[in-house]
């Protein structure tokens, strides 16, 4: 390349103030030779002034103005509230599943996962939401279902979603995720959720009986994966929980797949990615397999958002194990 | 053990600390916008100044764009460019949209004084000026519509103070690309002022 076609190449650059200074250097005598070069760069520097415009003789800002900035901004939408830590992952899954409302509107009859559609995902919510809500002295906000005494709660929770979609349904979309929004709110407000003493009380739900501290983090999971969902369908990128709501999913989801598997289970040494190591099934055998996964990988799995064969893995030794693990985990199917 | 490739790898890659915030804004904490107005704000009121050429209206369009960050983080995505850049975008093209809207407020009224007070720094002055203005307004609502890729780079050269081998290495492209960017950008931009379309203060907005 000729000096000159170099320097014309730097041109636009120059004329923005956007050379190190070693090539800044190498502009200047070469436009002092070169007429072409000279007008280009005399052109361009101009039409940069111009964009520069006339200087500004306005006065400065307000020392407070950044103040003010902020304030306003924050004003736009209210922040996760402060709990304890166990309902913590619940209160910014609930923020993060508002603060996509405003993208849903208009797509309401979007599908989103099973046969529910945007409306409906949010119905579940409310529905999933209530049998702790109720629990937790918090008046139901849909009308009760009839279901007999000793049915499943598997049958019952599905029983449950079907009838509050049915009824939701027949409601403008705002009505239900109104519904939905006050009562997270009502439970966020519970003394359970901002007293780690009293969310220590075990209490059956899903079949599982858990302290009411866990039971705000398996809220936390299922708000979350199906705010995933309304992102998927939307074409929006929903992140992942922050890293310390992440692992009290994840440690909780292994402890309930540890009780899944059993006692008697080949032993896998599980390990997951940036932290956490665990042996689950036997504790008198020697370990046969390893399996690593990453937090939010084993999230999705346990979730039902990946098979056992599709999910990302680091695997070595007995296959079967390995295997084992893998179908125990995604047949918790949680949500 | 065998490393996993987590979810979601895609061509560019976010910087940790874009995804950590936008993370945070998303499930939200107040905190990630305070610091994202620390690092952020400086920039995002120099681009509105820069357009607007008021210190209050610049006011105005840093509120916006904060609170559009806040109120819908999930219009921003990580995956897709920097947060910078997000940011430097927007505040051009709120800023743009205020002047432009001053302009129709101007022509409309032009006669009435009480107009004027709406932007402090506005008052006539040596037509000079007034045609700088204008041209300045004419090369901003062009650059407003220049193509994502080379906005970016000029927003990086132009309004962040970046070296275009910086901008190259903050955008992930080849330098020679930057380059190439930075000089079609410009080029069209002079172009613009040469021919200018229909005229441009009544141009949609």
């Amino acid at each position: 390349m000729t000096d000159h076609d170099g320097v014309r190449d730097l041109l636009a650059a120059w004329a923005f103030g956007a050379l190190p200074p070693a090539e800044r250097r190498s502009v200047q005598p070469h436009l002092a030779e070169c007429e072409s070069c000279s007008a280009e760069a005399a052109r361009l520097r101009e039409t940069v002034r111009l964009l520069d415009g006339p200087p500004t003789n306005g006065t400065p800002a307000e020392p407070t103005a950044d103040a003010h900035v902020l304030t306003r901004a924050l004003r736009t939408r209210p922040a996760a509230p402060q709990v304890a830590p166990h309902a913590a992952p619940y209160a910014a899954a609930v923020a993060g599943l508002r603060a996509l409302l405003p993208e849903l509107e208009g797509n309401w009859g979007t599908p989103v996962v099973h046969d529910w559609d945007a409306h409906a995902t949010l119905a579940h919510l409310l529905a999933a939401d209530e049998h702790l809500a109720v629990r937790l002295g918090i008046g139901a906000r849909v009308p009760a279902s009839r279901i007999e005494e000793g049915t499943a709660w598997e049958d019952a929770w599905d029983r449950r979603t079907t009838d509050v979609i049915a009824h939701e349904h027949g409601r403008d979309p705002g009505a239900t995720v109104a519904d939905w929004s006050a009562q997270a709110a009502d439970l966020l407000a519970t003394p359970e959720a901002r007293d780690s003493e009293l969310a220590s009380c075990a209490t059956l739900l899903m079949g599982i009986r858990l302290p009411v501290a866990d039971h705000f983090v398996v809220r936390a999971f299922e708000t979350w994966i199906h705010t995933d969902d309304l992102g998927r369908a939307l074409g929006l990128h929903v992140p992942p929980p922050p890293g310390e709501h992440l692992g009290q999913l994840v440690r909780l989801a292994v402890r309930i797949l540890g009780l899944a598997l059993g006692p008697t289970a080949p032993p896998v040494l599980f390990a997951i990615t940036g932290g956490g190591e665990w042996v689950l099934g036997s504790e008198d055998e020697p370990v046969r397999a390893e399996l690593v996964l990453d937090p939010v990988d084993f999230c999705l799995l346990v979730g039902g958002r990946y098979t056992p064969d599709a999910v990302p893995r680091g695997a070595a030794g007995d296959e079967d194990a390995v295997r084992n693990v893998l179908e125990q985990a995604a047949a918790l199917a949680w949500l | 053990m065998v490393p996993v490739q987590p979810t979601g790898s895609s061509t560019s890659v976010p910087s940790a600390a874009d995804t950590d915030l936008h993370r945070r804004l998303v499930y939200g904490d107040e905190s990630a916008l305070t610091e994202a107005y620390r690092i952020y704000g400086g920039l995002v009121r120099g681009v509105a100044a820069r357009v607007t050429r008021s210190p209050v209206a610049a006011e105005d369009v840093a509120q916006e764009v904060f609170a559009q960050l806040w109120s819908r983080p999930y219009a921003f995505d990580a995956r897709r460019g920097s947060l910078r850049t997000w940011l430097s975008l927007l505040a051009h093209r709120r800023a743009v949209d205020w002047v432009r809207g001053e302009a129709r407020h101007r022509k409309h009224r032009h006669a009435d004084d009480s107009a004027l007070h709406a932007i402090p720094d506005a008052g006539p002055g040596p037509d000079e000026t007034v045609v700088d203005r204008e041209r300045a307004l004419l090369l901003h609502t062009a650059l407003a519509e220049l193509p994502q890729p080379q906005r970016e780079v000029v927003h990086l050269a132009y309004f962040a103070g970046r070296t275009y081998r910086q901008a190259a290495a903050e955008l992930g492209i080849p330098e020679g690309t930057a380059k190439t960017r930075l000089r079609t950008a410009l080029r069209t931009l002079a172009e613009s002022l040469a021919d200018p379309p229909d005229p441009a203060l009544e141009r949609g907005a």
